[in-house]
């Protein structure tokens, strides 16, 4: 089943009297148990369409979809107190920056519990109540991987180092057993060991409780690892989208193909202190970017048809947005 | 903690120690004779005392000792005008500013901040505007011109409200607290209520004066901060954990909000305590205000001198209590280690 279905997302904002498309008819589909990777390099929206999906958007903010629903249920219609019970049970989100998103002014032990849903707390009285909370906070926080729980609760998001801060925030993500975890990269700052331990549990939430992941990331390694699908996004648009492997083998978009290439860790026989494969340029900023597909003037590929916005097309599950997507002859077969 | 306290403690008593050395220096640079300025009295040959023998021997140090001395002992000199102790006379002086400063930013507290959340909360709306420019006419009236009207209009012209002094002068209410609604209702006057009734007459119109300003400088600051909390990501992630708003409010905007207003409200009171001052002083009001300006008229230089110490310790007393207290409730700020 379809949880989350966004087509042809649009984010507008205003700049110097110009309205920018800071997102440009993005699309992204998740299905009910999958684990999905959404790609792209720093700026390229990728956290945008977490916020916009979250509500989290600051209003000036123009937001435009074809669809954007939440298991058939609108969500840019819906109203707030709907959308609130959406995020309070089954959307859970972990932000980029944990010590930002959390209050500088509370103990974590108190953002923890109050994330806590009441039908999870058991008892009757207050202080039953109180005891129960901090149960399912200390298991919780032994499952995140953090050992001293009850340190790390009496003090203050500042005083700890930022990747307890993340665990938190995935913590009380968790703790309303979501049926979907939108992690916007949410192993930043960690050192290899928890990073593994944090996606171990990922992984096992996934297959354990059915959780679906929306993982966003550039940690290309950590998104093989455990990705079942995966969409591209470049510069506000997304380029290609598909399974994991097949997106991998066979990219269709060149900038996915860039993208793959610039991993060492996937290509085994790269030699020693050979130079990196790279796209030529950086990504446009938000005030000049290209018409139509905008990998256009750093795309290999690129011909004069490029300035027209390519539309997406399905081969397989494989959706890609090119005029000239590459391991496809002229008709466009594999 | 510790460190914060003796750090602010230290602040205080430096701060203190430099306002005594200027009010001992104004003894000198006032005309006339520094020992008579500072006490009030005459130096004759037989005057009796440390402080007198020091002005004799001339030796600076030793009189800001002895003078520091004596006003420990509350030994604070003699009026010129009246030739009373001038310790006495302030302590008359003082409750009822200490009164009217009270009631006015309560009022202004109790109106400013809940009107400043919603205008916060509003932002941008028709609502946030309307009490963005109420404030903003507010913020602009003069003190003393806006007195005089109150007196011109509620006094004058409706006959409402009286227009000078504390109390009427039929009701003779002993003094004992000094504060006179305390006393009133202390007292066993036989007209206890139409006294009372009669005191809070008299409070409306300077309490008004007073707050008028102060009311909208709370409703700036107030809205200011809860905009930018509203602002802030952990409150957008509050809002995308699905916590209803009254959690998020109670919880995370009103601390957050507080904990930056108070430094500001801090900086407030010589605002405040400077607009008192003038408010007594159209309104007649026997505080402390309208007796140093009576000091002032009168070329009382003892009298100047101690109320300008006492109104500048006051100020930077409470000034810094706030201080310190916001910085102590303030979790996050207890890694900036100075003040």
């Amino acid at each position: 089943m379809i949880l989350l279905d966004i087509k042809n997302l649009t984010l507008e904002i205003e700049s110097n009297g110009v309205l920018v498309k800071a997102l440009d008819k993005a699309s992204l589909i998740l299905e009910e148990g999958e684990i999905r990777a959404l790609v792209g390099e720093s700026g390229s929206g990728k956290s945008l369409i977490v916020k916009a999906i979250s509500g989290a958007l600051p209003p000036q903010w123009i937001v435009t979809a074809d669809r954007m629903t939440w298991r058939g249920q609108n969500l840019l219609t819906m109203t707030r107190a709907e959308r609130r019970k959406i995020m309070r049970r089954d959307i859970a989100v972990v932000f980029q920056d944990p010590v930002a998103a959390l209050d500088p002014s509370a103990t974590l032990q108190e953002q923890l519990t109050e994330s806590i849903p009441e039908e999870f707390v058991a008892g009757t009285w207050f202080w039953q109540k109180r005891r129960s909370r901090l149960d399912i906070a200390h298991s919780l926080l032994h499952k995140v991987g953090i050992k001293d729980t009850e340190y790390c609760m009496a003090h203050y998001a500042h005083e700890l180092p930022v990747d307890i801060c993340q665990k938190f925030m995935i913590a009380m993500a968790l703790v309303s057993q979501p049926t979907v975890l939108i992690a916007d990269d949410p192993t930043r700052g960690m050192e290899t060991n928890t990073k593994r331990q944090i996606l171990s549990l990922f992984k096992n939430l996934n297959k354990t409780r059915d959780l679906s992941i929306l993982f966003v990331s550039h940690d290309l390694v950590a998104i093989s690892s455990m990705a079942d699908t995966m969409t591209v996004l470049y510069c506000g648009q997304t380029v290609e989208d598909g399974p994991f492997q097949s997106v991998r083998k066979k990219p269709f978009h060149p900038y996915t193909k860039a993208l793959m290439d610039s991993a060492p860790s996937f290509s085994p026989d790269l030699q020693p202190k050979s130079a990196l494969i790279a796209l030529g340029g950086t990504i446009p900023t938000l005030q000049h970017l290209p018409i139509g597909c905008r990998l256009g003037p750093r795309c290999p590929r690129a011909q004069k048809k490029c300035v027209e916005t390519p539309v997406s097309r399905k081969i397989n599950q494989h959706t890609y947005r090119c005029h000239f997507p590459m391991h496809l002859d002229d008709k466009g077969i594999l | 903690m510790l460190n914060t306290l003796v750090r602010y403690f230290n602040l205080i008593v430096i701060t203190l120690f430099i306002l005594l050395l200027i009010s001992f220096s104004l003894a000198y640079f006032f005309p006339g004779d520094p020992y008579t300025n500072l006490t009030g009295k005459m130096l004759l040959a037989d005057t009796d005392g440390p402080l007198a023998a020091a002005f004799r021997e001339g030796n600076v140090l030793q009189q800001f000792w002895y003078y520091v001395q004596n006003l420990t002992m509350g030994n604070w000199g003699h009026s010129f005008s009246s030739a009373l102790p001038l310790y006495d006379q302030i302590f008359q002086t003082l409750p009822a500013t200490l009164e009217l400063t009270f009631y006015a930013s309560t009022l202004s507290l109790v109106i400013g901040i809940p009107c400043g959340m919603l205008a916060g909360f509003l932002h941008h709306k028709k609502t946030d505007y309307t009490f963005m420019s109420m404030s903003m006419v507010m913020v602009s009236f003069p003190v003393f011109w806006l007195a005089l009207l109150l007196i011109l209009i509620f006094s004058l012209q409706l006959n409402l409200l009286p227009m000078s002094g504390r109390l009427s002068l039929l009701y003779d209410i002993p003094e004992t607290s000094g504060f006179v609604l305390i006393d009133i209702i202390n007292s066993s006057h036989p007209d206890r209520d139409a006294a009372l009734y009669d005191a809070i007459q008299h409070l409306i119109l300077p309490t008004i004066a007073v707050s008028f300003i102060t009311t909208a400088v709370f409703l700036r600051t107030t809205r200011r901060a809860i905009v930018d909390v509203m602002a802030t990501e952990y409150i957008k992630t509050a809002q995308t954990r699905g916590l209803p708003f009254y959690v998020i409010f109670s919880r995370h905007v009103l601390r957050n909000a507080m904990l930056s207003i108070l430094p500001l409200l801090a900086i407030q009171i010589s605002t405040l305590v400077t607009n008192v001052m003038i408010v007594e002083t159209v309104f007649s009001w026997p505080g402390v205000g309208h007796w140093l300006i009576q000091a002032i008229y009168e070329r009382d230089y003892p009298a100047i001198r101690i109320g300008m110490l006492l109104v500048s310790s006051i100020v930077v007393f409470f000034a810094m209590s706030l201080e310190c207290i916001s910085r102590l409730i303030d979790p996050s700020r207890d890694n900036k280690k100075y003040a």
